[in-house]
């Protein structure tokens, strides 16, 4: 593929991507593909993620469903031997991406945004109407299918005092939160999307 | 030990390791006199412990048997065993030592008959073997052991069993009041050879070194090699002796990696490719595995690797393992990672586990307050603005045994020059 290699990416992620510059560390060992609980999910392990900045293949670094899966476990993080925060590249990856419109996974993202709204609103998740909205998004009658799917998890997790009947309420001091999302949001480091 | 006259003109050689006992005698030989001190009850090192060498694969212990000839020919040496350095001060010329000697609790008239050995009960973690096995606590540290003299280990003495020995010898070579002494030297030039530590496996946690039986590091594989090792020369799985049928070797075991050892120890290759070769001598039909991120096989050595690659039974994959995973029932140890030249990913069983530790250094740093400069992980850097101290061998950088000797001998003419300027 000697004739695509376009460098002009790889600057593209230097010059915009949060901690895209660590990529020039990576000596290609692969212990973060190896580490990665969800490489089995992944098209392309963090690994292939940097060859393919490193060779200049945008569209299927933007469009791969990889750098929107990562979980933040940090493994790879804490074992990376060059020291590459490797799951901020993903994530600086993936904030780009929806930056720039491409949203190669939509349910992650709009997960990911009513997860930061909830937090906004009342400083803490509500283990019932966290996937409630989210499985509406796929529309009415799929969405309370899928609840009703889901209702055997949340009993067990009522069982075990994971989840309450009643609503959430606000956390203390949610001011304070909010300013800090704010001010996160504005250093464009926060918010789903 | 007040009978050692040193003068700034003698040299220092701190480590009796190939590298230590190299620039001893190169000095020695050259006109001058040396004090050499070894930590250990024996000379020889690390080297000691080695089953054979690369690329020819003779053993170790033919080049050390000469040396020691050479040691006892040369009157201009004084060694000490279970000699350590508390202190250094001074500078170029004029440096004042201070040598600590741990108790030996047996002296010069032990004939290295055994007896002791015999009537002692007392069993503990053989150290020559890295733990592997058990030895008396009254014992003579190897076979091979320089000087043939037996060592008592502290934990007997003022019990029935230190009284056992001392009955047992007919020489009256066990002194159970022997207390840790020590003495002042002063020296022209020291010479830093106190070689290396292999890396701490179990600082690797997702190896599970230490909790998965079957894995070993390769110092380990060294003595199980070697004939006079926990087994005999048999090389087999440590958690029920079985043989052994599927082996993998994992390369860059905390070398290369930030969070452990950042440099290449440069022989950990080569030295895995020499133990493919123990393997396949050993076990016709076993099937080895070396997992890499880079073959450092350099200059001349590409050729060893050459040979073992033509090996059909040897397979290398470029991946750096990311865990280990022992099958509880079996004690077979399930590897996982990413073969980076196709990206698949690996999920592989093997009866045993080798891994390729680096090299740490001994660092002069904790006793000396004398100038010497070392780099950031603790080699001497032989700096020619701070003269006077010189690291030898793998006390200035990780190497294999010649590159050592070559180094000890160059190491021998700078402190030579140190004595000389003045």
């Amino acid at each position: 593929m000697a004739g695509n290699y376009d460098p002009s990416f790889a600057k593209e992620v230097f010059d915009n991507v949060d901690s895209g510059e660590e990529i020039k560390m990576c000596m290609q060992c692969g212990i973060c593909a190896g580490s990665c609980p969800l490489r089995h999910e992944m098209d392309y392990p963090p690994r292939q993620i940097f060859t393919l900045i490193r060779a200049g293949r945008r569209d299927e670094v933007m469009n791969s469903k990889a750098i929107k899966l990562c979980t933040s476990c940090y493994r790879c993080k804490v074992r990376c031997p060059r020291g590459i925060p490797v799951i901020d590249v993903m994530h600086g990856l993936a904030h780009y991406g929806i930056k720039k419109g491409i949203i190669p996974r939509k349910g992650t993202a709009a997960f990911g945004g009513e997860f930061w709204k909830m937090i906004y609103n009342i400083g803490r998740i509500d283990e019932k109407t966290l996937p409630l909205k989210y499985n509406l998004l796929e529309g009415l009658v799929p969405g309370i299918k899928s609840t009703i799917e889901m209702a055997p998890m949340g009993i067990q997790m009522f069982l075990h005092h994971r989840m309450k009947l009643l609503p959430e309420r606000k956390i203390k001091g949610i001011k304070e939160l909010r300013k800090m999302l704010d001010k996160a949001k504005e250093m464009g480091k926060g918010g789903a999307n | 030990m007040a009978d050692v006259q040193t003068t700034n003109q003698s040299i220092l050689v701190v480590g009796g390791g190939i590298s230590g006992i190299t620039t001893a005698l190169e000095a020695a030989e050259a006109g001058y006199d040396v004090v050499l001190l070894e930590k250990n009850p024996y000379l020889g090192g690390r080297v000691t412990q080695l089953h054979q060498y690369f690329p020819k694969l003779c053993p170790p212990s033919c080049g050390l048997e000469i040396n020691f000839k050479r040691l006892k020919a040369n009157p201009r040496i004084r060694f000490f065993t279970m000699a350590e350095v508390a202190g250094i001060s001074g500078k170029e010329g004029d440096y004042d030592v201070k040598v600590k000697i741990s108790p030996r609790y047996v002296n010069e008239k032990c004939t290295g008959c055994g007896k002791c050995a015999e009537a002692c009960t007392a069993e503990v973690d053989n150290p020559f073997n890295y733990g592997m096995d058990k030895i008396k606590a009254a014992y003579l540290p190897h076979g091979f052991a320089f000087p043939m003299r037996y060592v008592l280990d502290p934990s007997i003495v003022g019990t029935d069993d230190g009284k056992k020995c001392k009955d047992a010898c007919q020489y009256d070579a066990i002194d159970l009041d022997m207390k840790e002494t020590s003495f002042d030297l002063k020296a022209g030039a020291i010479v830093w050879a106190t070689g290396w530590n292999p890396y701490d496996a179990a600082k690797v946690e997702y190896y599970g070194f230490g909790e998965n039986k079957n894995v070993i590091t390769n110092v380990m594989m060294e003595r199980m090699a070697s004939m006079n090792g926990p087994t005999g020369g048999k090389i087999v799985r440590p958690s029920d002796g079985k043989e052994i049928k599927n082996i993998a070797f994992i390369q860059c075991a905390g070398s290369r990696d930030e969070n452990h050892l950042a440099y290449c120890s440069g022989i950990c290759c080569v030295a895995s490719l020499k133990q493919t070769r123990y393997i396949r001598e050993q076990y016709p039909d076993c099937e080895v595995t070396v997992f890499f991120i880079d073959i450092r096989a350099l200059d001349r050595l590409e050729d060893f690797y050459t040979m073992v690659k033509e090996d059909q039974k040897v397979k290398f994959i470029k991946s750096k393992i990311a865990t280990i995973t022992e099958d509880g029932a079996t004690g077979n140890l399930v590897l996982e990672g990413e073969n980076t030249n196709t990206g698949e990913q690996i999920k592989a069983t093997f009866d045993m586990v080798v891994l390729a530790t680096g090299m740490a250094p001994n660092s002069i740093k904790s006793v000396c307050s004398a100038d010497v400069s070392c780099d950031e992980y603790g080699f001497i850097a032989n700096d020619p603005a701070k003269a006077g101290i010189y690291g030898a061998g793998c006390a200035r950088r990780p190497t294999d045994v010649a590159s050592s000797v070559q180094d000890a001998t160059s190491s021998a003419l700078r402190a030579i020059q140190s004595i000389a300027r003045r």
